[in-house]
Order: structure tokens, then C-alpha cells, then sequence
């Protein structure tokens, strides 16, 4: 397993257990729950998987294809639901006239970070799996 | 312009590292600078590499890139 592939498997841990702090939370605290999605923090020591050993190679040309395509497919996925959101989502949910409260724009931060990481991560392990095509 | 679906690169990088004393995909990695996983996917013919990856691996062998890679264009449309 690479270390591109340790790092994805990694996010897609952190996230399945922010999901699961905060969900078995929110029975017993209701919104304070979301405090649960401060466990998104532990995704940074995710560059630690990077370190240089001398005399091996960390990354190569392949890898950084894979990312690169990853993070392009994640934040092109996350804008087009940015949009729906947006602009459909709110309007049903508020309302034409309502206003979306403070609370659900804070908190939805935090969830577009855990769409936009789970979607790279999945984009990073199936390219491994099925092969990354062709260098550019 | 040619047409992508009968584009071919094969490569012998399997046979030519038999032919160098049997060398491991980890000492052909090392020598060219990438990783194990990325001599498995060439090998596999799942990965196309870069030009300089390419004239890497034709020099670790000691050969010419078209000795390596094997190009099959597609017809004009």
C-alpha cells in the first residue's frame, strides 16, 4: 500500500469516526453534538504520512497525478452541490422568503471539509485500484 | 487526428529487468526514482509514464525508449 493510499484510508477513518462521535451524540446533546466534528481536526496530522526516509521514495509522478486528479473530482463534485444547496436546498427548506440561520452556516463548513476529504479519498483509493491512466 | 481507441503502448520493462540479473521492481524503482506500486502499474500496463520516466527506464536498462515501449497509433478517422 502506498502511502497516498495509507493517507486516503486515514481520512476515510477520521470522518467515519467524526460521523460517529457526532451522531452518537446528538441524542443525549442535540446541537451541541456538532462539537463532535472538532474530531475533523485529527485529519491534519494526515501530512505526517508524507515524511521524507532517506534512501526511499515518498511520492512519485503517479501519485501526483492520482491527487491532483482527486482533489479536481472532489472540488468539482462539492461545487455542484455547493450550488443545489445553494440555490434549491435553502429555498425548500427556509423557504423563498426565510433566512438560514447562523448555526447552519457554521456547521455546514464543516461538512463540505468532510465531503470534499471523503470524496478525494474515495477518488484516490479507486484510481489505485483501477489504475491511473496516463501520465500528463 | 488518430482515433483513441486503437492506440496501443505495450512495454517489455518485465523481460528487460530478467534480462539485467533478474532485478527486483524495488531495485528498478530505486533506480529510477519512483515507487514499487508504479513499476507494478507500468508492468501491468496500467499506468502510461512520463517521457522523462520513459528515458529513465530505457537508460536504467541501458537501451533505446522504443526498445522499452512498444507504439501501435490508430487510424485516422
Amino acid at each position: 500500500m502506498s502511502r497516498m493510499q495509507k493517507f486516503a484510508w486515514f481520512n476515510l477513518a477520521v470522518i467515519a469516526l467524526t460521523l460517529l462521535v457526532v451522531f452518537s451524540l446528538l441524542p443525549f446533546l442535540g446541537y451541541r453534538a456538532m462539537g463532535g466534528l472538532g474530531c475533523l481536526g485529527l485529519i491534519g496530522f494526515g501530512p505526517l504520512f508524507f515524511r521524507k526516509t532517506p534512501g526511499q521514495v515518498v511520492t512519485d509522478e503517479r501519485d501526483h497525478i492520482i491527487q491532483w486528479r482527486s482533489w479536481i473530482f472532489a472540488y468539482a463534485v462539492f461545487w455542484v452541490v455547493f450550488v443545489l444547496v445553494a440555490v434549491v436546498l435553502s429555498a425548500v427548506v427556509y423557504g423563498e422568503d426565510g433566512a438560514v440561520p447562523v448555526n447552519v452556516v457554521r456547521i455546514s463548513v464543516f461538512w463540505a471539509f468532510m465531503l470534499v476529504y471523503a470524496l478525494a479519498s474515495i477518488a484516490i483509493l479507486v484510481q489505485y485500484t483501477g489504475g491511473s491512466k496516463d501520465a500528463e | 487526428m488518430p482515433s483513441k481507441k486503437q492506440e496501443t503502448l505495450t512495454n517489455r520493462i518485465r523481460r528487460l529487468r530478467f534480462d539485467n540479473g533478474e532485478m527486483t521492481q524495488q531495485a528498478l524503482a530505486e533506480r529510477v526514482g519512483v515507487t514499487r506500486q508504479t513499476i507494478i502499474a507500468l508492468e501491468a500496463g496500467k499506468y502510461v509514464p512520463s517521457l522523462l520516466l520513459a528515458c529513465r527506464l530505457a537508460a536504467a536498462f541501458g537501451v533505446r525508449v522504443e526498445d522499452v515501449f512498444q507504439y501501435e497509433g490508430g487510424s485516422p478517422d
